[in-house]
């Protein structure tokens, strides 16, 4: 493997330093990003970025430092520097960090794909997009369209004291198409697919069956449609939601809520804590007898799936949810013996360069029964709402705001008048009790979310949530706009 | 140590080697290398403690109307090679833009920002910060309370050049120390930012976070509806952030999708609101030149209520026939030129003066997790935190439960009093503000 032998030393110098534990990890990660706009390549970049971490842990105290320069001197220096920097810790340490034991990991995992990204020229990706866009600004009324492409590649050799080696190759594609529609008044937009694109694990394969050039027309005439539409009535009415806007409302309101260092007030000064306390862990209701959500960092096309996280451990799914019912979180192996809960493999870093930590990795809403053209069959009255505009939630994940882009009344069962501007807002687990119906797997999405933000120093992390479109009885609408 | 990393005759020699090697038309080369610190607290103890070494490149490379862009942190002989070649091949790949107008030429020079970098703050050990954290923990245990937040010192450098003449450096250093005081049902918010360690008190912020803390303790319900409410300065940084965000750039201005699109001129704000761009105030962190190399202007965004210019960059200064104001951001990039540097005027009334002046009100200290709700009505929604509490008959009475606001940012800023004292949040330099009218529209459980 590569980078055995500076794993080596760093480890070594760390324990001679003093490091009861340390890991070690080496990456390298590849980002293309390639968007045109009003006809014209108005992104195309190609980055490029490599180092290594040492995090140490010293008298119950963690250590870490990072740098670029992978010469022996700076492996060195940096080994040493994270144990200087935990013992400094642990002159302010309270009881003490401690990890749950687990059996060392040797292996590698590399992600499956069909269409090396490579294998497919620049000039075909632009022509692509290009097409796309000029689609939609075929529509008369369409301000600025757009359309990008993201192919990211992650190299990460990881090892640790305990005798962890493994070696991991991911690879990561997205795209999608923007339509922005200025009236008088207001600024409409739709994106497509879903809130912000189609992003999953897997080759240019990812990219192509996302269909922008087949959806391109449709997007812009509803972004102008949209400055005519009607404004979203504000009222206490069933609603259904669009898959990708599921996936937010599962991203915000149960997966941050389930991180478990949340829950112990590790992020408290900035992410936030969390509503779900230990104490209601294997009793409290956070949903209807519908709701089932795991975390699955093994599930196929998922954006988070790996083999395993930045701390060693192997992906393996855990309950986060089921039958409505809280009984698990998301740990790592600072945290998870507090509650006494499983890890899934989801402590992972944005890149080489910062410190691993709980992050919401593919948590999936599992699909139900109902086939999606039948969720608007008994709604006398209520609203369909597609794709996120603005998502807002309390530091403790309960009192949520979300918009979305496109609305549709709902009447007797069946699609009505289109709606500009809908909103809704609730309390965290009165909505998802409020669930009556999920759609079957035929309308499930492996949706991925790309920049969730959390840690100081703020890192960037990529995320699943897989979910179908999904209906919810008795919710406040329109209040963005009620004051 | 950081002053060795960010070498400045290095990273020049990075640079020219570079540009040396380039063989677009027109090459710009970029290189941030930062080393920065962070030690982080929960429950009164020392959780993460990190530090990061890096140094990353950017070459954008023009070949006509067609740019590419790369990035390496690879700065060896062949790493510049071959992000240089990378840059090179994806320019001649791309499509024209007939609106690029080239690399920005050689300009005057710029002048330093007086004491933007001090080496003390540069080599603050992690003794130094923990020692920080101990004195904040001191504070909490005489008020039975835990704090969590952080300490943070860095220090960063900025190497732009291009095949035009144009050549900026820039060092400087940060620090930032940020306090959350928390007591069983209250909390309390305090923060310092400062180009130099030394001028940041643990101890005093620690006292003002637990001030609140203790203050707040046993919160009620607040009834939603419209309130006079006095937001103090990190409540005030957020609104005014995105106001930048979505409205100050001259990209959204030039779409249409601004407030200020089709309006510079026209009185939009109360005429005790004036609102500028400025990198070279005394408390802020600001930056001489932007991301490709042009001297930043003090661009005044909003004058006495009448909005007056947003800011440019090379690309949209010829696009819309302005005079480039220097507010590039690193190639490429998708949002325009942004003003980095916001400061807003104080006004006369002192914060404590415009609290007894409030008969039936609410001080928020601090808000969490703003977004747009509607972009050409600037209004945002939001929640309050750590820090919520009534004012009765000009006095801070009791501590309330968290709330949701929906409200128009400009809108806001036609019915607000701004108070006398500046201060520096994040990047921004602004006063408390008190505005009348401020919807809730909801609350919390804490």
């Amino acid at each position: 493997m590569q980078f055995e032998s500076e794993a080596q030393r760093v480890l070594d110098t760390a324990a001679q330093g003093g490091a009861q534990y340390a890991d070690v990890r080496f990456g390298q990660t590849r980002d293309e990003h390639l968007e045109v706009r009003n006809g014209v390549v108005s992104s195309l970049s190609d980055g490029e970025s490599a180092g290594f971490s040492v995090r140490a842990l010293v008298d119950g105290a963690w250590g870490f430092a990072s740098s670029a320069d992978i010469r022996d001197a700076e492996l060195d220096r940096v080994a040493a520097l994270a144990v200087a920097i935990a013992k400094a810790s642990a002159k302010v340490r309270g009881h003490g960090i401690s990890l749950v034991p687990v059996p060392p990991s040797v292996g590698s995992y590399a992600t499956p794909f069909e269409v090396d990204p490579a294998s497919v020229s620049l000039g075909e990706r632009v022509d692509y997009l290009l097409s796309a866009e000029k689609e939609i600004r075929a529509v008369k009324g369409v301000t600025v369209a757009r359309a990008w492409l993201d192919i990211w590649r992650t190299n990460k050799y990881f090892a640790n004291s305990e005798g962890s080696k493994i070696d991991q190759r991911l690879l990561q594609c997205g795209s999608a198409i923007h339509a922005l529609a200025v009236g008088e008044r207001d600024v409409q937009d739709r994106c497509f697919p879903g809130t912000g694109g189609l992003y999953q694990t897997g080759g240019y394969e990812i990219i192509r069956k996302a269909k922008l050039l087949e959806n391109a027309r449709r997007i812009g005439e509803e972004a102008v449609a949209l400055l005519d539409a009607d404004q979203c009535p504000s009222d206490t009415t069933d609603i259904v939601l669009s898959g990708d806007q599921v996936s937010l409302q599962i991203h915000e309101s149960i997966g941050h809520a389930l991180e478990l260092d949340r829950v112990m007030g590790w992020e408290a000064n900035f992410s936030g804590t969390s509503f779900a306390t230990l104490d209601k862990l294997g009793s409290f209701r956070y949903g209807s007898n519908q709701v089932n959500v795991v975390i699955d960092m093994t599930c196929p096309l998922a954006l988070a799936t790996h083999g395993y996280d930045d701390e060693g451990v192997a992906a393996t799914p855990v309950d986060l949810i089921r039958d409505g019912i809280l009984v698990g979180y998301m740990a790592g192996r600072d945290t998870a013996g507090t509650a006494k809960v499983g890890l899934s493999g989801c402590v992972r870093a944005e890149y080489w360069g910062r410190l691993p930590m709980i992050r919401i990795g593919n948590v999936n809403l599992e699909p139900g029964t109902v086939p999606a053209e039948h969720l608007f069959d008994d709604i006398k009255q209520g609203v369909y709402m597609e794709s996120n505009r603005s998502w807002s939630i309390d530091d403790k994940r309960l009192n949520f705001q979300f918009g979305c882009q496109l609305g549709y009344e709902i009447k007797d069962g069946k699609k009505g008048r289109m709606l500009k501007n809908p909103t809704y807002a609730g309390m965290t687990p009165a909505f998802w009790r409020s669930c009556d119906a999920i759609g079957d797997a035929q309308s499930w999405v492996a949706w991925g979310t790309p920049n969730c933000g959390k840690g100081e120093p703020l890192q960037t992390a990529r995320s699943c949530q897989g979910a179908a479109p999904t209906r919810f009885r008795n919710v406040s609408v329109g209040v963005a706009y009620g004051g | 140590m950081a002053g060795e990393f960010a070498d400045r005759a290095a990273l020049d020699a990075v640079l020219d080697r570079a540009l040396a090697a380039s063989n677009a038309d027109e090459t710009e080369v970029l290189i941030a290398a930062s080393d920065s610190s962070l030690t982080r607290f929960t429950h009164n103890f020392v959780h993460e403690s990190v530090t990061e070494r890096n140094a990353q490149m950017s070459v954008r490379a023009v070949i006509g109307k067609r740019t590419g862009v790369a990035g390496t942190n690879r700065l060896d002989e062949s790493g510049i090679a071959e992000v240089v070649k990378r840059a090179y091949e994806m320019a001649k790949l791309s499509t024209e833009d007939p609106m690029f107008p080239g690399l920005p030429a050689s300009q005057d020079g710029v002048s330093e920002v007086p004491g933007s970098f001090d080496p003390a703050t540069a080599t603050a050990t992690p003794e130094m910060r923990a020692a920080a954290v101990a004195d904040i923990a001191k504070v909490m245990r005489v008020n039975d309370l835990y704090a969590a937040g952080y300490v943070s010192t860095q220090s960063d450098a900025f190497v732009i050049g291009n095949s035009k003449g144009v050549r900026r450096f820039h060092q400087g250093t940060d620090s930032a120390i940020n306090v959350k005081a928390i007591g069983s049902d209250s909390s309390g918010y305090a923060e310092g930012f400062s180009k130099r360690f030394s001028d940041l008190e643990p101890t005093a912020l620690a006292e003002r976070a637990a001030k609140k803390a203790v203050a707040g303790k046993n919160p009620r319900a607040l009834e939603p509806g419209k309130y006079t409410v006095i937001l103090e300065a990190p409540a005030f940084r957020e609104f005014l952030g995105y106001l930048s965000w979505i409205g100050f750039g001259a990209q959204p201005f030039d779409e249409g999708s601004s407030f200020l699109s089709g309006h510079i001129g026209e009185k939009l704000v109360g005429e005790n609101v004036t609102v500028r761009d400025d990198y070279a105030h005394p408390l802020g962190s600001g930056i001489p030149f932007d991301f490709e190399g042009v001297p930043r202007q003090q661009v005044t965004l909003v004058e006495r209520g009448v909005a007056r210019s947003v800011v440019y960059d090379s690309y949209y200064a010829a696009k819309l026939h302005h005079a480039n104001t220097g507010h590039a951001l690193p190639a490429p990039n998708s949002e325009g030129p942004l003003p980095l540097n916001v400061v807003v005027d104080p006004g006369s009334t002192p914060l404590e003066d415009m609290i007894k002046d409030v008969q039936h009100g609410v001080l928020i200290s601090r808000t969490w997790y703003i977004r747009l709700v509607d972009q050409k009505q600037t209004m945002i929604t939001g929640m309050t935190r750590d820090g919520l509490f009534l004012i009765e008959r000009g006095r801070v009475s009791k501590g309330l439960k968290n709330m949701r606001f929906n409200e128009s940012i400009v809108g806001a800023l036609g019915r607000c009093d701004l108070a006398s004292a500046l201060v520096r949040s994040e990047s921004h330099v602004l006063p408390a503000v008190r505005i009348e009218g401020f919807t809730f529209s909801s609350g919390t459980e804490f």
